[in-house]
């Protein structure tokens, strides 16, 4: 049995999870009759059919020739992923300014060309112009300094 | 004539210097709302509503208006430069607008789609003009029925967005429409896929995923190269769509209007359908050669057209039966009872002037957008060259303060870094997430509409075929399954035949 | 040496006199947090309230709108936050008696976490039928459900809403079958109402009587205990034939428990007059409000005890539950 589609094989297997997944925590809540449909209703039906289509997407992969999966580049995925839950966890104990630093400093560093003085002025323009915009434009309640 | 003599009042209404003066500032405020992801005309209409305390009600609901179309252009503008759909109607714009900036034809992209918006507004503003309480009556004859049907048609005309493999279509819609189920169910009060989290319990934004799947996976998708010079085309092909690309857009244009004006006056989502059904009427019916994914200028025209007529026709039921289609029109309810003025049926026969002012104002608020964005173009396509490796930053930052700005919660911010993670995964599975939007937002007003119809039907299900509209909405679907299912089906034969 | 004394000197110096004169309240911005989305009812009051106050105490007052789970998100955040009065709740019905009833876990408690500042607004529900339905009063509506149980279907915003529980108390105490068809707000419930739908609705006054006046709905009855002056000729449901059917929706401010007595007393003098203010004034009284005849902060304090328990028996009753 050789995996002649590889992508297709993992996005028949991603959806199998998401489906069964889905299905399963369904469980928790009432299903209801068919005339009187309870919250668990629907959920486990659509987890069933996708499920069944992920398993026919699998199926299909292993007779079709395909394409295989997209090369994965963990430094852009992991950087600015990690760039965004930085700004997320910092922004309410740092203030805007500070976690806009992080982020921007850590986003920078996920492409290939890192140049510590571009990154600095774009950090200071950015900086300036959000708190211009949003925190004294727009009046968002975002704390611009820590301890606001 | 009645009316002549109704649109002349408004357009003495609407032209007076103070009025003229707060819907261009409305609608400049919008454009800028619209450009910044998260931020949308819903908040900025709250947080404006004590300023219009001190206005007359006329200029107060005119500068508001304007707010919510502008919107709809600035959401345009960025889903067409880097991919962030401002508004859920923008999403479909993104698939062939982005596309076209990608190829250095931003200028005609934006362009086509402020064009076909102005055209789409003033034909809209005809329609409220013309039919304004018929229609509002049809509007009311759509019950949960209809809209479940008209659901069915829709997540039909999704899978037709998709231009990849179908079946992988399909399971993208009914992902969205199951990630669309988390949150409280309206019809039993139980929280679904919360796990006990509190931000969990009134769902997943859309514009968390928005921001996640289109824009921050685009960003990680564009890193893979170590030189970034190529994202954008350096050089740009030019800053206007060409009299040839405005004349084969003549019938997108057409279509989009027509069907946005049907939709959007269906209260709750008919505005949303509007863009989504346009793009995939057009996919279907545009002349080949076809370039639909890749950047063809009417999977623009379309969309654009579709989303500002439903945006103006979603004002009728708000300005004849006093109902709000979507929050901002509840938003406008709030303005008219600070400003005293009970919205409902007689807003129509006893303050004419708020009535057709507001009418007459709207196309004044189009055609000052088109004014406004046209020349804006050029600089917008500046922004394109700026080299990526800076512009990148400062879209994370856009996206990361947009999403926070939507419930004030760090929680979706996380969310949305978890949606960037699972866009990039899909891109790398060849997944199409365009798919999967729409079934986020029509799943759970599919389900919530089939459930209701289910109760007020006391549990018989031949509603469905007995009501005719809704009868009628499931045969086009059908037609529509087997259109959509046809080629394969075709094609299958095909190779059946040649290994025979 | 010396040096090094004189230094400890001056060191200590500074300590003793540091402590600053006590800040008058409010000495920075002030957050108010709206559990509910922009553009409601509550959501405007509360944004014209902050304005007054921010007006009054040359402060900023910021609204932060945290909607979701019913009020619930916001009313937690506010519960978790410091007292010191820079951080105030628009609490309602649903958060503070409500909820806690008919949710199994709610993540504060609404008696000890919160301390009552100020009532801003009581407003009445009306009960209104399409007028396809042949009832021109309460008593006829329940002949009419007693002659055909489960056929009539009442819509309400969502589940658990006051106009949810109006239905549930009706049907409990005029013993009849009517069946609760919930939607996601009271737009979408009204259209249904309009086209025919569901027959009868529990809206509140200010939603429904524009289409009450305009002749789409016909109005039986208001559901608190005494009339309404913005309807004075409509019936209560109570003098109708269910006395003691007394419902209304509310709202008010709140702030964390431990906050300083003087500063809730100061918020609540700044609050009432917000309220009487013209502008104000004439939008609560348009949204069918009765103004209390005595606002402070034990008084209302001792209006949400007992609306807490009074819903705790409406639910029980009704038999409503979310898990």
């Amino acid at each position: 049995m050789k995996i002649r589609a590889p992508k297709d094989f993992w996005a028949g297997l991603m959806f199998i999870a998401f489906g069964v997944g889905f299905a399963w925590v369904a469980q928790n809540y009432q299903m209801g009759t068919s005339v009187r449909m309870g919250p668990a209703y629907f959920p486990t039906m659509l987890g069933g059919i996708l499920a069944v289509i992920g398993l026919w997407i699998l199926i299909q992969s292993l007779i079709v020739a395909g394409g295989p999966v997209g090369k994965f580049y963990f430094r852009p995925l992991i950087l600015i992923v990690l760039a965004t839950v930085l700004f997320g966890v910092l922004l309410k104990p740092l203030g805007l300014v500070l976690s806009l630093a992080v982020l921007v400093g850590v986003g920078a560093f996920g492409g290939f060309e890192f140049r510590w003085k571009e990154v600095t002025i774009l950090y200071v323009v950015l900086a300036i112009f959000s708190v211009l915009v949003f925190v004294k434009g727009l009046g968002l309640p975002i704390p611009v300094w820590p301890g606001e | 004539m009645d009316l002549l003599n109704n649109l002349a009042l408004g357009f003495t209404v609407a032209l007076s210097f103070q009025n003229l003066l707060w819907c261009f500032l409305g609608v400049l405020l919008g454009t800028l709302v619209g450009v910044l992801p998260g931020i949308g005309p819903v908040a900025t209409i709250a947080m404006l509503l004590p300023v219009t305390f001190t206005l007359p009600p006329v200029s107060a609901l005119i500068m508001l208006a304007g707010i919510y179309y502008g919107a709809q252009y600035g959401g345009s503008t960025t889903a067409i430069l880097v991919n962030l759909p401002g508004e859920s109607s923008s999403v479909v714009t993104a698939l062939d607008g982005y596309q076209m900036a990608r190829q250095g034809r931003a200028g005609p992209a934006l362009g086509m789609a402020a064009i076909g918006s102005f055209f789409a507004g003033t034909v809209s503003t005809l329609v409220i003009a013309l039919f304004a309480p018929p229609l509002a009556e049809v509007a009311l004859k759509f019950g949960p029925t209809e809209y479940f049907s008209l659901m069915v048609l829709g997540l039909i005309a999704a899978v037709v967005l998709a231009h990849g493999s179908l079946i992988k279509a399909i399971a993208m819609v009914i992902l969205g429409l199951l990630l669309g189920l988390v949150g409280t169910d309206v019809n039993s009060g139980v929280a679904r896929y919360s796990f006990g989290i509190s931000e969990l319990s009134d769902g997943i934004g859309f514009v968390t995923v928005a921001m996640g799947v289109f824009g921050i996976a685009e960003i990680m998708a564009n890193l893979q190269q170590k030189d970034t010079r190529d994202i954008f085309v350096a050089k740009i092909d030019r800053l206007l769509p060409s009299m040839e690309d405005i004349k084969k857009c003549i019938p997108s244009v057409l279509r989009g209007t027509v069907l946005g004006s049907a939709l959007g006056i269906l209260p709750g989502g008919g505005a949303l359908l509007a863009s989504f059904a346009a793009y995939t009427l057009e996919k279907k019916s545009a002349k080949p050669p076809r370039n639909f994914g890749k950047g063809d200028i009417r999977g623009v025209a379309a969309p654009e057209s579709a989303n500002n007529a439903g945006a103006q026709t979603s004002f009728i039921p708000l300005l004849t039966l006093g109902i709000p289609s979507n929050p901002v029109m509840a938003l406008m309810i709030g303005a008219m009872m600070i400003q005293g003025i009970a919205p409902g049926p007689q807003v129509m026969t006893e303050r004419p002037q708020l009535f057709w002012g507001m009418i007459a104002s709207m196309w004044v608020g189009n055609l000052m957008l088109v004014i406004l964005n046209l020349p804006l173009i050029g600089m917008w396509i500046k922004l394109l060259t700026v080299p990526y490796r800076l512009l990148y930053p400062a879209i994370l930052v856009f996206c990361a303060i947009g999403v926070y700005s939507v419930n004030n919660a760090s929680f979706d911010i996380y969310m949305m870094a978890i949606f960037a993670v699972l866009g990039y995964v899909w891109v790398k599975l060849e997944c199409e997430p365009a798919p999967l939007i729409l079934g986020f937002i029509l799943g759970p007003m599919m389900e919530e509409n089939l459930r209701r119809a289910m109760l007020l039907s006391r549990g018989d299900p031949s509603v469905f075929f007995t009501k005719p509209i809704s009868a009628v909405l499931l045969g086009i679907s059908l037609v529509l399954l087997l259109i959509v299912l046809s080629p394969s089906i075709k094609k299958k034969r095909e190779e059946a035949f040649q290994e025979a | 040496m010396q040096r090094l004394l004189s230094l400890v000197v001056a060191a200590a110096a500074v300590a003793l006199a540091a402590p600053a004169p006590a800040q008058t309240y409010p000495s920075k911005p002030i957050r108010f947090v709206v559990p509910f989305p922009p553009g409601g009812p509550l959501d405007i009051t509360g944004r014209a309230i902050a304005q007054k106050l921010a007006e009054s105490w040359g402060q900023p007052v910021v609204v932060d709108n945290r909607p979701g789970a019913g009020g619930g998100i916001g009313a937690e955040l506010v519960a978790k936050s410091p007292g010191d009065g820079y951080t105030l709740l628009m609490g309602a019905v649903s958060t503070h008696a409500i909820n806690p009833s008919l949710y199994a876990k709610v993540p504060y408690d609404p008696q000890k976490d919160f301390v009552p500042v100020a009532l801003v607004a009581q407003v009445p529900n009306i009960l209104v039928v399409n007028p396809s339905l042949p009832v021109h009063s309460v008593k006829e509506l329940i002949d009419y459900a007693r002659a055909k149980p489960g056929a009539l279907s009442f819509g309400s915003g969502s589940t658990g809403s006051t106009g949810h529980l109006a239905g549930e108390l009706f049907k409990t105490m005029a013993g009849v079958d009517m069946v609760h068809i919930p939607y996601k707000g009271g737009a979408p419930a009204m259209q249904d109402l309009l086209a025919g739908q569901t027959q009868l609705m529990f809206d509140n006054l200010a939603n429904a009587l524009p289409q009450v006046k305009a002749g789409k709905l016909r109005a039986l009855a208001v559901t608190t205990s005494k009339r309404s002056p913005a309807v004075p000729d409509l019936p209560t449901v109570a003098e109708s034939g269910l006395p003691g059917f007394d419902l209304t929706t509310w709202f008010g401010v709140f702030v964390p428990a431990g906050t300083p007595p003087e500063t809730v007393a100061k918020l609540n003098a700044e609050i009432v007059k917000a309220l009487a203010s013209k502008d104000l004034a004439e939008r609560l009284a348009a949204m069918g409000t009765v103004p209390p005849e005595r606002n402070t902060p034990e008084s209302f304090a001792a209006f949400v005890r007992a609306e807490a328990a009074k819903y705790a028996q409406v639910v029980k009753s009704s038999g409503a539950r979310v898990d």
